[in-house]
Formats: structure tokens, C-alpha cells, sequence
């Protein structure tokens, strides 16, 4: 199977982020191991350099930790690393545009807050 | 990383022709190098350099050895696909695997076993009996069981159904590469290899005109959409290619930073297959 990898970002970016959003969703448990980079790489089509590169990556953020002869391991507590981490980046980087946006189109919170797919008045 | 392959003033000519002219390059471990070129540009010609297979100019080394004096203790090293691969028709699956055993070194039967074990292709059955794609997998098998350090692939997917193309990849990297391999190959279908390449070399009558990291040229190439009114503008910058449709303008260019494209239009990252087309329309004029 191939991923659609958008042309404009570093494919080791992309993949460094998937692989974070796949462990704070939950789909790769804490303790549990990452797929080798043979396997990724065959499956993705993508070289394996790439591959290492975001490992590497990942490592170096202590989300990840090497077992010798046995490969890398999601670490304990780095999803609630991770969630504490990825809010602080959203409240401070995302989390502003959007407010600008919101401001912008004059929404209230009201609408803001309508279950999704729900008739908009 | 070490060097596997280096290439320097790699000269060729049949007669008065010449097919190759002053072609420099090296290949390092890791590397997943990509030949891309027209046909006829030399790019089996260089390879058979390579090999030792063609007579040429210049200075090859490949692991050491001089492939024009040393191509049989080379040969242990070094394996290839030749985009005529063909296997005698005859033959059978066992007795190719007997026949490589007997004269090659290297080869490791139970490791092509192991391979072919995850193929549909029996060991008893005869080469003129397999389709394409079988007697390539059987080709990647006897590779595969050589453990080769340089691997030369020309044309390998050349006239394969695009699932066999995906399964030879896969294959590829999920049983012959290691960081301490190096691979060439040429392929016409760069699009769907763009990303397992770390490298690209193009190549147009006999002449390198473009080498660089598949993470090198992400950063230089770019393409911008232009709108009519700032076309003229863009095109002082000396785009390699310009394609205009619905009052858009998409141009290719090499070098130029961000800063100076952002003003004429949208910007974004051309896949390999477009700047291969840039790059060579521009030599050309």
C-alpha cells in the first residue's frame, strides 16, 4: 500500500507526524514496537533513509526508545508527553490563526459549538 | 558513509559516434541512485561500463576493482538485470538455482528457496513456462541469494503489469537492501520509484545533466503558478520550462529562493517526472 505524501513537505516530516498521531489516537500502544524500517519501507515505497530519518527523529524527542537487536519501542507515558506537548503547540501556534479566523467571519460560539452536519440557521 | 562506485571522465564512442562523454559520478552506501534519461541518452551504456560488459574511457572503480581487468573477482560483489534479462528457456527453476550454485561463489540456494517459497513459481517448472513477471521474480531471486553490495537493475519492471512492478519494489527493499548496499537503476517509470530513490542522475546524449539528492533537488526545483499579468515578469527569471493553460502559467525553476517566486504566484514542489521534463526540454532548445 502507498500513501499520498504531500509534494511540499519533507516525506520524513510527514511520516514522523503520522507516526506521532498514530500513538496520541492510540493505535500504536505505549510498550508496543514500531514497524521495522524494512517493513515500512517496502509497504510505502519509500526509501529507507527516509524512513530512518523520521526514527531518528523520534528518538530524539524521547518518544521512542531503541531496544538492542529488538528495534524501537513506543515509551511509557509518551502519549501523555506527547498530548501535553501537542496542545501547548496548538494553544500557542493553531489555536490563534483560528481565532483570527473566527473573528474574521463574525461566528459566534453558538454556532461555533453546533454538532458537525447539523443544518446551520 | 564509503564510496561503492566511483566514476570519472567515462568517455564511449561507436565510431564516429559518441554515446557517452565525460560522465563523472559516485555511488555510497545506502544509495538508491536513479538513471533517468530519454532513450538512446547512454544510460545502458554506462552501466555495461560498469559491468565491464562495453570497452570505455576513463576510470571505473567499482568495490576496488578495475572492472575492465578484475570483472570475474568483481563479479562475486556485484549483481545486475540486464533489461533483455532473459534465462535460457529451458531450463528449470532447480537446475538455474544448481547452475548458479556450481558457478558462482557467492550464492546462497537455501536463501533463493526461502525467496521463491513466497512466489508462486514451482521450483520444477521450466523458464518458457513462467510469465514476465515470474522470470523476473525468479531473476531477483538468484540476485537476491548472491548478496551482491552493488546491484545494477536496467529496466527491471520494463513490460510488467503495475502490481508485479509494486511487488519487484517491495521485494526489493524488504529482502535485498541494507545500509551497506548501494543500488542503480533505470526506469522510464520514474514517478512511481521518485520516492525510494535518494538520488537522481539525469542523463541526455551522453552527457550528466543533473545529479543531485532526491532532498537536494525538492529544495531547488520549484514550480509557480503565474497569472497573465506578471508572466512577463516570472519569465525574466529564466524559468526551465513554461506551460500555460486557462490563463495560468506554470513555470519550472532551478535556484531561486522563495522570496523572489512568492510575488508571481502560488508556489509548490514539482515531482521528479516534471523537473526531468523541465530539465531535459530545456536542453534540448
Amino acid at each position: 500500500m502507498t500513501t499520498q505524501w504531500d509534494a511540499d513537505k519533507p516525506i520524513y516530516l510527514q511520516l514522523y507526524q503520522q507516526v506521532l498521531t498514530r500513538i496520541l489516537d492510540g493505535y500504536i500502544k505505549e510498550g508496543e514496537a514500531l514497524p521495522s524500517v524494512r517493513k515500512v519501507a517496502s509497504q510505502y515505497q519509500i526509501n529507507p533513509i527516509t524512513i530512518s530519518k523520521a526514527y531518528q527523529m523520534l528518538q530524539d524527542e524521547h518518544v521512542v526508545e531503541k531496544q538492542r537487536g529488538k528495534g524501537l519501542f513506543v515509551k511509557l507515558g509518551a502519549q501523555n508527553n506527547m498530548l501535553e506537548r501537542e496542545r501547548e503547540s496548538f494553544l500557542t501556534q493553531q489555536w490563534p490563526q483560528i481565532l483570527q479566523q473566527i473573528k474574521r467571519l463574525k461566528l459566534s460560539a453558538e454556532q461555533l459549538l453546533l454538532p458537525q452536519g447539523e443544518e446551520k440557521s | 558513509m564509503s564510496k561503492l562506485i566511483s566514476i570519472s571522465n567515462l568517455n564511449k564512442s561507436y565510431g564516429e559516434k559518441r554515446v557517452v562523454s565525460d560522465v563523472d559520478f559516485s555511488v555510497h552506501e545506502g544509495q538508491i541512485l536513479g538513471l533517468v534519461g530519454p532513450n538512446g541518452a547512454g544510460k545502458t551504456t554506462c552501466l555495461q561500463a560498469i559491468l565491464g560488459l562495453a570497452s570505455y574511457e576513463g576510470d571505473i572503480d567499482v568495490l576496488g576493482y578495475n572492472p575492465k581487468t578484475e570483472r570475474e573477482k568483481m563479479l562475486t560483489e556485484v549483481a545486475y538485470i540486464a533489461d533483455v534479462a532473459v534465462l535460457p528457456k529451458w531450463i528449470k527453476v532447480n537446475q538455474a538455482l544448481t547452475y548458479m550454485a556450481g558457478i558462482h561463489p557467492n550464492f546462497d540456494r537455501s536463501k533463493a528457496e526461502v525467496f521463491l517459497a513466497k512466489t508462486n513459481i514451482p521450483l520444477t517448472s521450466k523458464v518458457k513456462t513462467l510469465s514476465k513477471g515470474m522470470v523476473t521474480q525468479l531473476h531477483l531471486a538468484l540476485i537476491l541469494a548472491i548478496d551482491a553490495k552493488v546491484l545494477i537493475l536496467d529496466e527491471p519492471t520494463l513490460g510488467l503489469d503495475i502490481l508485479t512492478r509494486r511487488q519487484f519494489y517491495t521485494h526489493l527493499l524488504e529482502d535485498f537492501y541494507t545500509e551497506n548496499k548501494c543500488i542503480i537503476v533505470t526506469t522510464h517509470q520514474i514517478e512511481e520509484i521518485e520516492h525510494i530513490l535518494t538520488d537522481v542522475a539525469f542523463i541526455q546524449d551522453g552527457k550528466l545533466v543533473l545529479t543531485e539528492s532526491t532532498e537536494n533537488i525538492r529544495e531547488r526545483f520549484k514550480l509557480v503558478a503565474v497569472t497573465e499579468d506578471k508572466a512577463e515578469d516570472a519569465k525574466s527569471l529564466n524559468p526551465l520550462f513554461a506551460n500555460s493553460l486557462m490563463g495560468l502559467t506554470t513555470m519550472l525553476f532551478d535556484n531561486e529562493p522563495n522570496e523572489a517566486l512568492q510575488k508571481f504566484g502560488k508556489i509548490s514542489t514539482p515531482s521528479l517526472a516534471d523537473i526531468f521534463v523541465g530539465v531535459m526540454t530545456k536542453e534540448a532548445c
